[in-house]
């Protein structure tokens, strides 16, 4: 019924072209690597508590992992756990292992903090592996390899799709990266192909 | 959306658990619409990040194909630790590379849903209900402990690590055990020992035939070694340089085989003997160069005359002397016999009579090797023995162990009477089979790519199989559980058996393997022979064979028919379904018969006189009665047959064995009889037995078949030249002429050959705009029709690599297949009475265009050309218009009328999914990409290592899997690149090249031995 | 238009008379209407809920049988498409031929063309895989970056059909206004109201009527030309593609003959028995028919040409496929189909030399109805024939329609006539002005004028 529903909508044919066209602008606004939260210093991340998760933007993780401590006040290099990054279609989420290596010793140093590493020993200890909730998505026709990416426009590009985590306390999708418009944007800009067969196959 | 339950399947976190990235991992269901972005998805991560596992690449195990006894390498595609396709293992001696259509299913097997998913227990209201491992092997255990001795085993595992233990086991117990396959030859090696004194099958070197006799051995379909028959058939028949061996057929049913024949003789069934003796006696009366002991069988032969013989099969006396002559004056040559199809009654003495054959023409050490004998049963005299036990009740304990004799023998044996009556019945089958539901307890073993085993399919060769992925249902491989019993029972017989799991076993077997090949470190030979497959020798090198004493005792009679019928009921083997094993796997039933071209079910075939005569159609349901019972199954018109003969395949008519199995088709078994006094006693079963009673009975059912129309009428789809003409470098089109006479004349007038150029010359310039500036390759493909023999191979490779959903019997009966690749095949003659029929293959797949009628009318440009010369379908931008279905010259493009994906996908059978590709939704139209996810699979390893692609770096599915390597893949603006050399070649031609599209494939005509018109 | 006031056939009434008549057809709906409105709104309905399924569960439940990817729907689509036809001719091009016969019947026809291209409107929609995104066809600014693919002839109809739909619709419109201010002036109450606004404030002053002239006479002429381009366009869908049966040069003249034929089949199909219900006889005389059965039995005998020439042209070409196609279009699976069309266009129309026939009501009613079969099946033929047999015989398939084929076509047939049914209840189906000019000036008389 949904499709009916669609059909009947496809209709206001007009209407649908002026969408779309707010659609772009919107995404453009989105812009590139914007700002995360609020406006941080880089080098040290703001103390938060889980509590706080709630008014910050984008989907709550059932840990409150952050990106702004790791990779911001930390300097993690993204690959370091996001390691099949540069060689695979995937990223690679991080191994529980690979949280342990540093969370064995590392056990935070407020009892906000200490709570939610807590949480990862204990999943860690109970072989339950945590389940993060997926913040960027690509529709399942579109084929998106990552390594390609890293290859050309090296390490440190992550953020021109996924914003700057480095200010996230809590990562959130900056760029309507589901949208084709922003991929055709910077294949244009960059000059690199748009036959379609490249991303859908 | 087929994806999400593919997570929850795999409970529990351990090695090889995939990361439950759903779209990532989920099943590879990529489906389209993909707006399923706003639904809340989960990352599970690893627990312990795997070695062997990166998200998004290909981990590629090493294993061994079991649907069939050959015993072929594979080399097992796994994406986050999930099988997604087989493919077959280069290194290995027996298939070097390649894989059959079943080979290939073997993939549906291990996600088929009609699997078990935990041990069943009969309850005392008779109904199989599961149970827990434990109470499963408690059961066991205190059955074995009870009938001891009395304990019978019947096993179809060939000879491995597993066959071995399980052999021990049993000894140990003081039970017997019966090694049982319903297709163990018996004929041949019977012949063998009477010929030559040897008890055993050799192995027959196809490669090296320069000529090739068959009388009803489908060598390459279900014959003893397939693949290994096919690779040396195309190396020796497959033409090249002027050269190709001549390959005749002499039988009463063309099978697939026969279909690749130069000659096909129509021979009265049971008639082969006789013939093949006659020859001999031509050869030995004509010809010096016979072994000498061959003088002792001048006696008997003489009595073979080619007039009698030749009065015999209903064919010339001149016909044999011809052949025979050949036969002997190409060396080597190689006759082959002893096929299921023409396994009559007489069937050991016409493979006596071609042992007789080959001997005097000096084949035996030349192309018939029985220094590597093939794995053979014990035999169906073996389980006649055990079924006459059981009925009267002598056994306690039986054991069915990846065997199904409850449908594989004739129900005139009564095995299910007699299998009833055995005290406890225990079954290993991992799918509910007709045995299975017979037995007491079912302990479902795991799937060949879920356990640990080798095989040794030949002497030196020892091929490793090691699980790939975890268990997909509850299962248990069968090793564990012999050892587990052992365990279970401190002393006492079995006691002897201590290894901790039946992959301890194998290691500790291995290194007694290794030790014997002089290995310091057999930890290091374990893995480097994992990593290769196994380890692969040369056999020993083949005795010297004489003639036995009493090889002069052949007499060549007619063999007897049960029954007054007018027609001899043939049942032959399903080149898809095997002994019909294959049954259960949707890729097999929708790949069509690669003879009739019928799917889903199978047919009576008739020839056409024999039609006429009897009044029927194609489509009639005919009731065939015989002494021992009667089938019903609708009428197909086949003119490749004997007109005395009535045909059916093996496999189809299951009552159990999953519902995609369950009553489809009949099974041609009820109509024979093997029951002692019925013809039994024979040591094998005589396929071919019987003849039949037809009965009208009025009744149509539509055959669900992938054909139009079999005659091409004249359109050059299909070329084929003889080989006289070939040799003088002739096109096809010249070979034409030079045939019908005539001189090819230009139909073009100046002027349309200026608009055309000029045409052409717009393409070119056209295609050095926008994205087409600089260099790109232009992908293109060379079919080989002198070596394709229409084994469709490619057809389920290409099903598997790209996520083609199977559309069922109904749809097939509207003509919706969705096969990307499909085998036409067409009949040439065999029109008028007395003129030979001949078949023709040719694989026909998109044939990307570089002036594509598709690409204009879609009105979305969905279809539409990319920068490196495929013909591009952008799935997710078609509306559906089926615009480009109907433009289409070559008719390759397939619409999704129904939401295919997500009916022809069952949990789990989503898991095979390739991640790949993305799985078309309905509405769209989809066809061959040449496996475009590989081309940019090759090209981002090649940008990441900063190179250039290379030849060869992309091989497509179908390319890929082809036993005969009759396809070439490449770019073609590579003059020196393998397609483009093979496409110079003066056999090239294109499909309707008159029409201008310029197609990306170039076929080469098939070449064959006949007269030059 | 005074040059229209010496012709013979003159009505016999007066202006007021006319008037009188035209608006009582507006009067109290008979029984008879009502059934048959009601009729038309089932049939709609089965329609209706037939597209829901296909929507629901895919197209698959139509008798699609590959090769066969087009077959009922697209018959059905290019069917009303030349039904669209004939209003046009006879509202535009004859009257910028100044044919006086076509006053009476061409607010019926051209009526009958705006349902028409309506109810073929839908088909594109309908016979797609994914109609929910339909509007992909459509050229709209997009963040993708996507246009449609102008080279595609089925982008082509997307524009002629919209074209043809809206200068119909805005011809007929105009054409109605000094009669709805007619009508305005002889109800009361709301719909005095309603007709008051269509009528568009119409006092059939001098001015008013001297912009009115000019405004129909340029819209005739921009109607014109798309008699002949619409359905030239619809055509090259088929001539452009390859298909043998298909790609053929005469297929343009060949379609618009056709179109023309069907178009007036079905206006003697609506317009004989509205005559009936709507006691017109006076107005619609057997003249008019007489006339359009002369134009019948022309395009008639331009598609038996065409259809001739098609098989010429197959066994002149010497092209394998092509005379296939053909031979198994005569004696083929599909005899039956082929037959029919020949029988019903080709023969039929040929009846049509007597004017016995032509000036027979009653046999230009069942003339008609085999023209709205036979038509129907050329375009089967054309499409579902030649598909089955084309290039590949291994991939030959024959096609066998289904429920869900039927159910559409009813259904558009109940749409097309729920409309006009409507219409005609609601508006002058007799121009009425028209009508009047036809009438002399009368001599000082008792009665009223407007």
């Amino acid at each position: 019924m949904r499709k009916l529903a669609m059909a009947l909508g496809g209709s206001a044919v007009l209407v649908l072209a002026a969408w779309s066209l707010g659609r772009e602008t919107s995404s453009a606004q989105g812009g590139r690597a914007t700002p995360g939260a609020a406006a941080l210093d880089s080098t040290t991340a703001p103390v938060l508590a889980a509590a706080d998760t709630a008014r910050l933007k984008g989907p709550r993780q059932p840990i409150f992992f952050r990106h702004d401590i790791h990779a911001g006040q930390y300097k993690m290099q993204c690959q370091y756990c996001h390691y099949s990054v540069g060689a695979s279609s995937e990223p690679g989420i991080p191994s529980m292992q690979t949280c342990m290596g540093c969370h064995l010793v590392i056990g935070g140093a407020d009892s906000a903090t200490r709570a939610e590493i807590q949480k990862v020993r204990d999943a860690y200890n109970q072989k339950q592996p945590v389940e993060w909730v997926r913040v960027h998505y690509l529709a399942r026709h579109a084929h998106f390899p990552h390594m390609r990416h890293m290859k050309a426009l090296g390490p440190t590009a992550c953020a021109t799709c996924h914003g700057d985590v480095t200010r996230m306390p809590q990562v959130f999708k900056v760029n309507n990266i589901t949208n084709m418009g922003w991929c055709i944007d910077c294949h244009l800009e960059k000059d690199v192909s748009r036959d379609c067969s490249v991303c859908h196959y | 959306m087929a994806t999400n339950s593919s997570e929850q399947s795999n409970g529990g976190m351990n090695r090889r658990k995939f990361l439950s990235v759903v779209g990532v991992a989920g099943g590879g269901a990529a489906v389209l619409p993909g707006c399923s972005t706003d639904r809340v998805q989960k990352l599970v991560p690893y627990l312990i990040q795997d070695e062997n596992q990166v998200p998004g690449l290909a981990t590629t195990y090493a294993s061994t194909c079991t649907e069939c006894p050959a015993g072929c390498g594979l080399h097992v595609k796994t994406r986050e630790a999930r099988a997604i396709k087989l493919e077959g293992n280069p290194d290995h001696p027996i298939n070097t590379g390649a894989l059959c259509a079943r080979g290939h299913a073997g993939l549906q097997g291990l996600y088929n849903p009609g699997r078990l998913k935990s041990p069943m227990v009969r309850n005392a209201d008779g109904s199989l209900d599961p149970v827990s491992w434990d109470d499963a092997l408690a059961r066991l255990s205190q059955e074995v402990a009870r009938a001891g001795s009395g304990t019978r085993v019947i096993s179809g595992a060939g000879p491995g690590t597993f066959s071995d233990l399980l052999a021990a086991w049993t000894q140990a117990l003081g039970g017997r055990l019966v090694r049982y396959q319903p297709f163990d030859h018996e004929p041949l090696r019977a012949a063998n020992r009477r010929v030559f004194g040897i008890d055993s099958v050799p192995s027959y070197d196809f490669g090296r035939a320069k000529y090739i006799l068959e009388f009803g051995a489908d060598f390459l379909e279900t014959w003893l070694s397939p693949v290994e028959h096919h690779r040396g058939f195309a190396r020796a028949h497959g033409y090249h340089d002027g050269e190709m061996a001549k390959f005749v057929s002499l039988t009463p049913r063309m099978s697939m085989t026969g279909m690749n024949a130069d000659e096909w003789h129509p021979i009265t069934p049971g008639s082969e003997a006789a013939v093949a003796l006659a020859m001999a006696n031509v050869i030995l009366s004509e010809r010096s160069g016979a072994p000498s002991d061959a003088n002792a069988l001048r006696g008997m032969l003489a009595r073979h005359t080619p007039e009698a013989a030749a009065q015999e099969a209903g064919l010339g006396a001149e016909a044999i002397r011809r052949v025979a002559r050949e036969f002997a004056s190409a060396k080597p040559s190689l006759a082959v016999a002893g096929g299921i199809g023409s396994q009559h009654r007489g069937a050991e003495m016409l493979c006596a009579a071609v042992n007789l054959l080959n001997y005097i023409a000096g084949n035996v050490g030349q192309t018939i090797d029985f220094g590597a004998p093939v794995p053979t049963g014990d035999g169906y005299g073996a389980l006649e023995a055990l079924t006459s036990a059981m009925r009267d009740g002598h056994v306690g304990l039986v054991i069915v162990h990846e065997s199904n004799p409850a449908y594989t023998v004739p129900a005139t044996v009564q095995f299910e009477a007699a299998f009833t009556r055995v005290g406890f019945k225990v079954s290993t089958a991992s799918v509910l089979d007709e045995t299975a539901a017979l037995c007491d307890l079912i302990l479902p073993n795991h799937h060949g790519l879920e356990r640990w085993d080798d095989l040794r399919p030949r002497p030196g060769v020892r091929s490793l199989m090691q699980p790939v992925m975890e268990p997909v249902f509850d299962t248990r491989a069968t090793g564990d559980v012999l050892l587990d019993v052992a365990r279970a029972a401190e002393s006492g017989p079995l006691a002897q058996f201590t290894a901790a799991s039946f992959e301890a076993h194998l290691k500790q077997a291995w290194v007694g393997v290794a030790q014997a090949r002089g290995s310091t470190d057999p930890e290091q030979f374990w893995v480097d022979a994992l990593a290769r497959g196994g380890v692969f020798e040369d056999s020993p090198a083949a005795p010297v064979v004489s003639l036995a004493a009493d090889a002069a005792q052949i007499v060549a009679t007619a063999p007897a028919f049960d029954g007054d019928g007018d027609l001899v009921f043939m049942a032959y083997p399903s080149p898809m379904l095997f002994d019909g094993r294959g049954a259960n796997k949707p890729w097999l039933l929708e790949n069509p018969d690669p003879v009739t071209k019928v799917t889903w079910r199978s047919c009576l075939e008739l020839h056409p006189d024999t039609a006429k005569a009897l009044d029927v159609r194609e489509g009639e349901i005919l009731r065939l009665t015989s002494p021992h019972g009667s089938i019903e199954a609708p009428v197909y018109v086949y003119p490749g047959l004997h007109p005395g003969v009535v045909a059916t395949p093996l496999g189809f008519g299951h009552t159990a064995y999953g519902d995609y199995a369950q009553g489809r088709g009949v099974n041609a078994l009820d109509l024979l009889g093997a029951a002692p006094g019925a013809g039994g006693g024979l040591g094998f079963v005589a396929y071919a037995s019987t003849r039949v009673r037809t009965e009208r009975t009025g009744r149509y059912q539509q055959v669900p078949k992938t054909e139009g129309n079999p005659r091409q009428l004249g359109r050059g789809i299909a070329e084929a030249m003889p080989i006289g003409l070939a040799q003088r470098g002739l096109t096809p089109k010249e070979a034409h002429y030079a045939e019908v006479g005539g001189e090819p004349h230009e139909v073009n007038t100046e002027r349309e050959l200026e608009a055309l150029a000029g045409f052409a010359e717009a393409q070119e310039h056209a295609a050095t705009k926008g994205d087409y500036v600089g260099e790109h390759p232009q992908w293109g493909m060379v079919i080989d029709l002198a070596r394709c023999t229409g084994c469709s191979a490619c057809v389920t490779a290409c099903y598997a690599e790209n996520n083609i959903p199977t559309v069922g019997e109904q749809e097939v009966l509207r003509g919706r297949e969705m096969s990307w690749m499909r085998i036409e095949r067409y009949f040439e003659g065999g029109e008028d009475p007395g003129e030979p029929v001949e078949a023709r293959f040719v694989p026909m797949l998109c044939q990307h265009c570089g002036n594509a009628p598709c690409e204009p009318v879609c009105p979305v440009y969905a279809a539409y050309h990319t920068t490196d010369g495929l013909n591009g379908q952008a799935y997710n931008r078609c509306v559906g218009t089926r615009y480009c279905g109907n433009n289409c010259p070559y008719k390759v493009r397939y619409f999704n009328w129904f939401p295919y994906n997500e009916r022809s996908f069952p949990d789990p059978l989503h898991l095979q999914l390739n991640p790949d590709v993305t799985v078309r939704a309905r509405g769209v139209m989809e066809k061959c990409t040449f496996c475009v996810q590989r081309i940019r699979g090759a090209q981002n390893r090649a940008a990441l290592e900063d190179r250039d692609l290379m030849d060869g770096d992309v091989t497509p599915a179908c390319a890929q899997a082809c036993p005969a390597d009759a396809i070439v893949f490449g770019d073609r603006m590579d003059p020196e690149s393998r397609v483009s050399r093979a496409g110079r070649d003066h056999r090239g031609y294109h499909v309707f090249d008159a029409l201008h599209v310029r197609p990306a494939v170039t076929y080469l005509a098939k070449v064959r031995y006949q007269e030059e018109g | 238009m005074a040059v229209m006031a010496h012709e013979t056939h003159v009505p016999t009434q007066t202006h007021a008379e006319v008037t009188r008549d035209v608006v009582a057809t507006l009067g109290k709906p008979s029984r008879g209407y009502v059934l048959m409105l009601a009729g038309a709104i089932g049939m709609f309905v089965v329609g209706l809920i037939t597209f829901v399924i296909l929507l629901k569960d895919g197209l698959g439940h139509a008798g699609y049988t590959p090769p066969v990817m087009w077959s009922v729907y697209i018959t059905t689509f290019v069917f009303w498409i030349g039904i669209g036809h004939a209003g046009t001719l006879i509202s535009a091009i004859l009257y910028l031929f100044r044919s006086p016969w076509r006053t009476a019947v061409y607010r019926a026809t051209e009526a009958m063309t705006v349902f028409a291209v309506m109810t073929a409107g839908l088909f594109p929609i309908i016979h797609i895989g994914r109609q929910w995104i339909f509007y992909w066809l459509l050229p709209y600014p997009n963040q993708r970056y996507l246009w449609p693919n102008f080279k595609s002839p089925l982008l082509w109809d997307v524009f002629a059909i919209s074209t043809y739909l809206t200068v119909s619709t805005v011809f007929l419109i105009v054409g109605l206004v000094p009669d709805v201010a007619a009508v305005r002036d002889k109800v009361s109450g709301w719909r005095k109201k309603i007709y008051g606004m269509l009528a568009l404030g119409w006092t059939g002053s001098d001015t008013q009527w001297r912009h009115y002239t000019r405004a129909y006479l340029y819209l005739a002429a921009l109607a014109t030309p798309l008699v002949l381009s619409v359905h030239s366009v619809v055509s090259w869908d088929f001539a452009v593609g390859l298909v043998p049966g298909w790609h053929g040069t005469i297929f343009a003249p060949y379609f618009v003959a056709g179109a023309i034929y069907s178009g007036i089949g079905m206006v003697f199909t609506l317009l004989i028995p509205l005559r009936k219900a709507f006691k017109l006889e006076h107005m619609i005389q057997e003249h008019h028919f007489d006339n359009l059965g002369k134009l019948t039995l022309l395009t008639g005998s331009i598609l038996f040409y065409a259809y001739m020439m098609e098989y010429f042209i197959a066994w002149y070409s010497g092209v394998s496929w092509e005379q296939t196609t053909f031979y198994l279009r005569a004696f083929g699976p599909m005899w039956w189909a082929g037959w029919t069309m020949i029988i019903c266009n080709a023969f039929v129309s040929q009846l049509l030399w007597f004017k016995k026939i032509r000036t027979n009501v009653t046999a230009l009613f069942v003339i008609s109805i085999f023209i709205n079969i036979g038509m129907w099946f050329e375009r089967f033929v054309i499409i579902v024939s030649s598909l089955g047999n084309d290039f590949v015989p291994y991939a030959w398939g024959q096609l066998t329609p289904s429920w869900a084929d039927w159910g559409i076509l009813v259904g558009s047939f109940g749409w097309f006539l729920m409309y006009f049914l409507l219409f005609a209840r609601t508006f002058p189906i007799v121009a009425i002005q028209e009508i009047k000019e036809m009438i002399p000036m009368p001599r000082k008389r008792p009665g009223v004028l407007h």
